[in-house]
């Protein structure tokens, strides 16, 4: 590559086709001006390469740098950070095309994307996307191999070609380096990137502003159980305590983050399980009642419900043990703690206070009180739905007492405000509820629609008691889920009519969706979730244990044992062109050795039709066919010039060789018709 | 102190080269002949990794990680390839023609290749432009490679570099041949007024000559030698063989070219002279004979002759 060079047309066809496909999965993240941006730029470079347009100005590339510059600062708000950077990126990249003069150039633009094709990864892992950014990478390889031919060759689909036995021979190394590297933790904290929307459960709730729940068909987790998984409608994921009430919006009290050990006691069936979160850029996990986790990124708080110390900025899979029948905090709680889960704002909300007080008549006992509660929700004529009607100031009132129209979090509500006014401390408790059994993995999966909210009581002697008033109005949404629960309705996903969550009852469909979420899940846990523990976890099942000696040399071993064939493979000697006279040539005598007739060493082809037609005389028609086309082709042919009329030699050969005898000849062969040498 | 070593070291490395590729006019590049190393281009390639890689550590991303060992088996897997575009090939001298001093010396290879094809290999010395050639495999190709002359003598291009940064350019694989080439160096010629001919009597002279020439006698056949210019190209076409005219020998005695009747004050300018003299002289057909210091050739006309004589002119003095 001297320094004069241009770049190679070839080169240029696959760089600019490798940049609009290595910029589109962040067009969707970016305004649109920046695809309008790369597509002056690249006009323009096509125009330079045809030699209508000439290559920008100093001052223009300055102004078109400082223009962007502030354009990224106007989308992002500021140039610091890493979506920043990564924009900053690709307006480098875009714009380097209006510079590009020399092979090196190219080279950096080609290294830009390489670096942009990996940056796309930091904001979605997906399996589409990683399929797309393979495409990608060959599409820039192939770009490379364009700059390094001969320039003038006009063969881009040599280059990429080239660039896809390339890669195809990177693919065995690839996968052992990937999973003999070491895995460590972050060298320094970083910023997650994008302040992207966060899914899944909000942060509080106001069940009386809510016109319509609408709910997504997004996947929330998936849970893997060691052993069978508990029944559904036990699939209680803690997620949250709300314990703060403001007459309107329960949330969550700064009191629960503390991660104070707490007294519980462990009792009943235990389940232990893997829970594989998607990104949801909240700290929430979820976890079965009762949880406990080895994981040093989890902490218990003093709600007792495990929490990420930092939000889910991608998937993370983390193993929990649950004992769902466990006594929490049994023997007291803690005045602040009570006064917390006892609070009720003043004014709000009279008719549920004298309900608490008639119910506080009639049932001293607090877990009398809480069953007859729960009774009332069972009797009375509630109706699930997520069409509530709006409650006005106060809300639990109406509810109570005039809608009766809700879905979980009105129940929830309403029941933690009566118990709390019957003096029993109660307290919110939201995460998800149920989940659906991918009997192909053997997983739960749980969906964003399964979100749920219930109520925890305080009693004495038996702690924390979780009740869930949803229930006594609506089993079938405990035990067979929220579509059944809404089938006369009609409201289930009805915002997204193309969720194929939505079509369950169609056989085939299911199955598919079923097997596309195994797929993934197996994504999760294998591939995106391969990091130090996982890691560690995987070199102890094969190779008995974590030692470090052990395991470089086990990976030297194996890498030895990747590379050495793949170079071998790579450096084999390549095979001789043959034509395909010889090759016919070769099949005859071939075939013709099992009849033990052979040519002599030196015969010619004459000659040597001559023997055949002696020895052979059944076939004479055949053999004599077969040699002429032979000869003619052989000698009276100008190489190369012989193409349409081998497939006259393929088909009289072909005809021989159906024609000669399967064994050999009854009559003894006799070598009298030997012609001299 | 510090130059004397590098040109101790560069001796060295000469000495160790030819060693290792001695020179021969034809030449296939395998393992010990051909050098491997990492370009610049790779080196930024293996910087752009360790950054990416360093993103995948913090980030803890899987995919990341794949795209970082993904480019870095590319990476290794180039190696071979670019190892590969060179390994099998063969380059063979073919003669070349004398030039004068000043121009470009052509020098004839061919390059073969028995089974594989080599992209994009780039041939040149450090003072020539590169010259980048495909080689298709079961073909040879033929190419001249042009390098400057500069002194009379034996023109002896040093080692040729062979080298491909096929297909990812991440690689350089090279060879310094030495195929053996020498090129005869005649002295530059410099076109002065010939000795003992008057101003007028080079006309006179020509008119002499030029009646000479047309003093056609008969045809003999042709014998390897002859001037071109005297075969019967008429008698060839009609097919009756390669035959030479004959022509009577001009009557005027044959010239003596020696140093001392030149003007030059050095002896490669009297060189020059003399050879400016030795193509005037056969241009005109007039007989010459160089009388040399050592080498006396008599008077004679023709190529081989002319050829002869400035073989003679570029070797004066010039050690074999």
């Amino acid at each position: 590559m001297s320094s004069h060079a241009l770049i190679p047309r070839n080169s240029l066809v696959w760089l600019l086709t490798a940049q609009v496909v290595a910029l589109m999965p962040h067009l969707p993240r970016l305004p649109l001006w920046v695809a309008v941006l790369w597509l002056g730029c690249a006009v323009w470079r096509v125009q330079i390469q045809r030699m209508r347009w000439r290559y920008p100005g100093l001052v223009v590339r300055m102004l078109a740098l400082a223009a962007v510059t502030l354009g990224v600062y106007l989308t992002q708000g500021t140039l610091i950070g890493l979506d920043a950077a990564v924009m900053l990126l690709l307006m480098l990249f875009m714009l380097k095309l209006l510079e590009m003069r020399r092979p090196r150039d190219a080279l950096v633009v080609i290294y830009l994307g390489l670096f942009i094709v990996a940056t796309a990864f930091l904001f979605d892992q997906s399996i589409p996307l990683a399929l797309f950014q393979c495409f990608s990478l060959l599409l820039l390889v192939a770009a490379l191999v364009g700059l390094q031919q001969t320039p003038g060759r006009n063969d881009p689909a040599r280059a990429m070609r080239m660039a896809g036995v390339l890669l195809l021979q990177a693919v065995p190394l690839m996968i052992v380096l990937f999973v003999l590297f070491p895995r460590m933790g972050p060298l320094w904290a970083v910023n997650a990137p994008g302040q992207q929307a966060r899914t899944g459960l909000a942060e509080s709730m106001t069940p009386a502003d809510v016109a319509e729940l609408a709910r997504s068909g997004g996947l929330a987790f998936r849970a893997a159980f060691d052993g069978a998984p508990p029944v559904q409608s036990q699939l209680y994921w803690r997620a949250m305590t709300l314990s703060r009430f403001d007459g309107r919006t329960w949330s969550q009290s700064p009191l629960a983050s503390g991660s104070m050990p707490r007294h519980w006691e462990p009792q009943g069936e235990s389940y232990s399980y893997q829970v594989i979160a998607t990104a949801s850029h909240q700290p929430w996990v979820f976890s079965l009642r009762g949880a406990s986790s080895d994981d040093e990124r989890l902490l218990l708080n003093r709600d007792f419900i495990l929490q990420a110390r930092r939000p889910l900025n991608q998937g993370m899979a983390y193993r929990a043990m649950s004992y769902p029948a466990s006594l929490l905090e049994p023997l007291e709680l803690e005045t602040q703690q009570r006064r917390l889960n006892l609070h009720l704002p003043e004014g709000f909300d009279p008719r549920s206070r004298d309900f608490a007080a008639e119910l506080r008549q009639s049932h001293p006992d607090d877990a009398d009180l809480l069953q007859a509660l729960l009774r009332h929700f069972n009797r009375e004529p509630f109706h699930y739905t997520l069409r509530p009607t709006p409650l006005g100031q106060h809300s639990n009132d109406e509810f109570l007492f005039d809608s009766r129209r809700g879905f979980c979090a009105h129940f929830a509500g309403a029941m933690t405000f009566v118990l709390r006014a019957a003096g029993i401390p109660a307290r919110v408790v939201a995460g998800y509820q149920g989940g659906e059994l991918n009997p192909r993995g053997n997983y739960v999966l749980v969906h964003q629609f399964d979100a749920h909210a219930w109520v925890e009581a305080w009693l004495p002697g038996q702690g924390w008691v979780s009740v869930d008033p949803t229930f006594q109005v609506a089993p079938e949404r405990i035990e067979r889920g929220l579509q059944e629960a809404l089938q006369s309705e009609g409201s289930f996903l009805e915002g997204s009519p193309l969720a194929a969550v939505r079509y369950r009852n169609i056989g085939w469909l299911n199955n598919a969706r079923l097997f596309w979420d195994d797929l993934n899940y197996q994504w999760q846990l294998r591939v995106l979730g391969y990091q130090s523990d996982r890691q560690s976890e995987f070199f102890r099942r094969w190779l008995g244990s974590a030692d470090w000696q052990r395991i470089g040399l086990v990976s030297l071993v194996v890498l030895l044992l990747c590379m050495l064939p793949m170079a071998w493979w790579i450096l084999r000697p390549a095979r001789r062109p043959v034509s395909r006279q010889r090759r016919a040539w070769l099949k005859l005598n071939r075939r013709l050795a099992r009849l033990q007739l052979q040519a002599a060493t030196g015969e010619g082809p004459r000659a040597w039709q001559q023997r055949l037609m002696q020895t052979l005389p059944g076939q004479q028609a055949e053999i004599s066919d077969f040699f002429d086309e032979y000869v003619r082709l052989s000698y009276a042919t100008a190489p190369g010039a012989g193409e349409g009329s081998s497939r006259q030699l393929d088909l009289a050969l072909r005809a021989l060789l159906r024609a000669l005898p399967r064994s050999r000849p009854p009559r003894p062969i006799t070598l009298a018709g030997l012609p001299d040498e | 102190m510090i130059s004397r070593l590098g040109g101790q070291t560069s001796v060295l490395f000469q000495h160790w080269l030819k060693r290792r590729i001695p020179a021969a006019s034809q030449v296939r590049l395998n393992h010990r002949r051909i050098f491997i190393m990492p370009t610049r281009a790779g080196m930024g390639l293996l910087l752009l990794l360790v950054i990416m890689l360093i993103g995948a550590i913090n980030y803890q991303n899987s995919l990341v990680y794949a795209v970082v060992f993904l480019l870095g088996s590319l990476f290794w897997v180039g190696l071979h390839h670019t190892y590969r575009n060179l390994a099998g090939l063969e380059l063979q001298a073919n003669g070349s023609l004398p030039v004068f001093a000043g121009e470009e010396a052509p020098l004839n290879l061919t390059l073969l290749s028995e089974r594989r094809e080599h992209q994009a290999i780039v041939l040149f010395w450090p003072s020539t432009p590169r010259r980048q050639v495909d080689v298709e495999p079961g073909l040879s190709t033929s190419l001249s490679l042009y390098y400057p002359s500069t002194r009379r003598g034996w023109l002896k291009p040093g080692r040729l570099r062979v080298e491909t940064r096929y297909p990812l350019g991440w690689f350089v694989a090279w060879s310094l041949v030495d195929l053996d080439w020498q090129v005869l160096v005649y002295p530059k010629p410099l076109n002065l007024p010939l000795p003992g001919l008057q101003a007028g009597g080079a006309g006179e002279g020509d008119q002499l000559l030029a009646e000479g020439v047309d003093d056609f006698q008969g045809l003999r056949s042709y014998q390897p030698g002859d001037s071109k210019r005297r075969l019967d190209w008429r008698a060839w076409s009609r097919g009756q063989g390669l035959h030479s005219k004959v022509f009577a020998e001009p009557r005027h005695t044959s010239q003596w070219l020696t140093l001392e009747q030149t003007p030059g004050q050095s002896l490669e300018q009297q060189l020059s002279c003399l050879t400016g003299w030795v193509l005037q002289l056969e241009q005109r057909r007039r007989p010459y004979g160089l009388a040399l210091p050592g080498n006396r050739i008599g008077p004679a006309l023709g190529e081989t002759h002319r050829d002869a004589c400035l073989r003679a002119l570029a070797l004066h003095g010039v050690a074999r």
